[in-house]
């Protein structure tokens, strides 16, 4: 599983990559969503991005509407890491194509959590029932 | 700051008593830290002066206090995802299946913390079945956690933990820097003090029993006591759901599991274990 | 012209938790300082929101503490020195989080500037001071400021 995680912060990349790293992630960062387009374009594919909000250059809703509006983009799931958290901010995110939205601050199990959702955790990392 | 060996053997034997919570040798750390704001709060000088007070004039109160503070409330939404899947698309409408004409279902969240879990069931339930009237019981022997739960509000970083955003912006409002569920969810639910170690709650007989991750604490026959009491208020062919690291199979042989993608859900069998 | 009104405990709300969840681990390291205590050799952090009004948060530390912080984020060890774009990064970093949680608390909807470093506190004069909150991180102090400008 690979993910781009997108931060202008780069303690906060850090951070992000280290958490899904421990999950069994191989992880690429990108300081803006120019860079991470670029990475895009030049053909490199992930099951996930991270991305935050508030960068220069483009910023990450700007991200999320370039890349959904290239259908060889469509596989990638898009999570918002971001600080900006009014309601009206996460409907406006996810009506413009994110799947899911995290805010910061957040513990490193939210993360985990939110990836069990989209069904994202690598198999081998799963919680085993007793038998 | 060590504790004394007996505040030790006394607090262990109390929430042993009246929880089943196993401290074992080796927990004199979460005991002294979990045990300190109360001591603060008595004005007593350590953790040992306060226990020896306790042990001194016992009240009641204070001691549900002591076993309150030595529970652990972690807990999130949709926990492990899968359960709450296994419920909207095998369980609910197997229950429908077997009994046509079923308007409305009753749920118990057995040892529910702050209620993620019970409004994590109701919010699955308005979204897969609209139409269906659900009452939902949840429990707990802490009530400072069953207070939370009833004022339906969650911190940011708790919201963080597991709830889908699509869900956050459908149920919930922001006030201040907390998030509250709403009105039509708390109304389905009812938060109210039980011990597993005493009688069910009424609100039964359940369709459906939630109790995740709480069977871990207790010894084999306290986990057997416990599914055997649940098993009494389950409707027959109701389903019980257990925690990822719990089971039913060589305790309690009153139950089968039916394997649901990735997790179990377990039935109660049509013909009774004794 | 409508004007921000104070958001008192919720800077001290909003803070410990930033310091728990992202750079402790745990609660309990951020604490309030109720007499507050002077900086020696001070760094400031700031975002500016605009919402109606346009509110500045500004937070400041001394560069030694500032250094602290930047290795707890960036998970580096007790004596590794901390260069001038991890400090400026990881400063920085804190202040949007906490005043991204901030600007959410106002009535109307707004947008947040990225961070601004710097050794030097930013001119504000003719701003007016909303809030002021002393807190100690790990024994040293930290104070959040807000203003409208
Ligand atoms: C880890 S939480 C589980 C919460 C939720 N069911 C879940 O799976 O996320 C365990 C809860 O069990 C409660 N508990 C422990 N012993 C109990 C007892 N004897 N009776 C009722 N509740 C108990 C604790 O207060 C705590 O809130």
């Amino acid at each position: 599983m690979r993910a781009l995680v997108i931060d202008d912060s780069r303690a906060m990349r850090r951070i992000v990559s280290g958490i899904l790293a421990g999950i069994g992630y191989e992880t690429a960062e990108a300081g803006d969503g120019r860079q991470a387009l670029d990475l895009l374009e030049a053909g490199e594919t992930f099951d996930l991005a991270c991305i935050d909000w508030n960068m220069p250059v483009m910023n990450g809703l700007e991200f999320v509407v370039a890349v959904r509006a290239n259908r060889a983009w469509r596989d990638m799931t898009m999570m918002m890491v971001t600080t900006e958290s009014e309601h009206g901010q996460i409907v406006r995110a996810l009506a413009a194509g994110a799947h899911e939205y995290l805010i910061k601050p957040f513990t490193p199990d939210a993360i985990r959590d939110k990836l069990e959702l989209l069904g994202l955790v690598p198999q081998a990392d799963l919680i085993e029932e007793p038998v | 700051m060590t504790l004394a060996p007996d505040t030790f053997t006394f607090v262990a034997d109390l929430v042993r008593q009246r929880s089943a919570i196993q401290l074992e040798a080796g927990k004199e750390y979460l005991v002294e830290s979990r045990l300190l704001p109360l001591a603060r709060d008595a004005k007593a000088g350590s953790v040992d002066a306060y226990v020896r007070a306790l042990r001194g004039v016992p009240q009641q109160r204070e001691y549900d206090r002591v076993v309150e503070a030595l529970t652990t409330n972690e807990t999130s939404w949709f926990r492990d995802v899968s359960p709450f899947k296994a419920l909207t698309d095998h369980v609910v409408p197997e229950l429908l299946g077997a009994r046509p004409g079923t308007s409305s279902l009753r749920i118990w969240s057995a040892a529910c913390s702050t209620g993620q879990e019970a409004y994590t069931i109701g919010m699955s339930l308005l979204d897969s079945a609209p139409n269906l009237r659900v009452q939902i019981t949840a429990t707990d022997l802490s009530e400072e956690v069953l207070t939370r739960g009833r004022s339906g509000r969650y911190s940011q970083l708790e919201v963080n933990r597991g709830l889908p955003a699509p869900m956050l912006v459908k149920h919930f409002t922001r006030v201040g820097t907390d998030w509250e569920i709403s009105q039509r969810l708390r109304s389905q639910v009812t938060f109210s003090k039980n011990n597993l170690l005493h009688a069910p709650p009424v609100g039964g007989p359940y369709d459906v029993v939630f109790l995740r991750n709480v069977l871990i604490y207790f010894d084999l026959a306290t986990k057997r006591d416990v599914l055997r009491r649940v098993r009494g208020v389950v409707r027959p062919g109701g389903f019980l759901f257990l925690g990822a690291a719990e089971t039913t199979i060589g305790i309690d042989d009153g139950w089968e599991r039916i394997p649901v993608g990735r997790s179990s859900v377990y039935r109660l069998n049509a013909r009774r274990a004794a | 012209m409508s004007t921000l009104t104070p958001f008192d405990t919720q800077i001290s709300a909003i803070a410990e938790e930033v310091f728990a969840a992202m750079i402790d681990g745990e609660p309990g390291h951020l604490v309030a300082l109720p007499d507050g205590a002077p900086l020696t050799d001070p760094v400031y952090a700031w975002v500016d929101m605009h919402a109606g009004v346009t509110g500045r948060a500004l937070l400041a530390t001394d560069v030694a503490t500032a250094h602290d912080l930047a290795r707890a984020l960036l998970q580096m060890g007790a004596d590794e020195p901390v260069g001038e774009a991890d400090l400026v990064d990881a400063f920085g970093e804190v202040a949007n989080v906490v005043g991204g949680n901030l600007k959410a608390l106002l009535p109307v909807q707004g947008t947040l500037t990225l961070p601004q470093v710097g050794r030097e506190r930013p001119d504000l004069s003719g701003a007016t001071q909303v809030d002021a909150v002393a807190l100690m991180w790990r024994g040293q102090p930290l104070d959040i400021t807000v203003w409208q400008i």
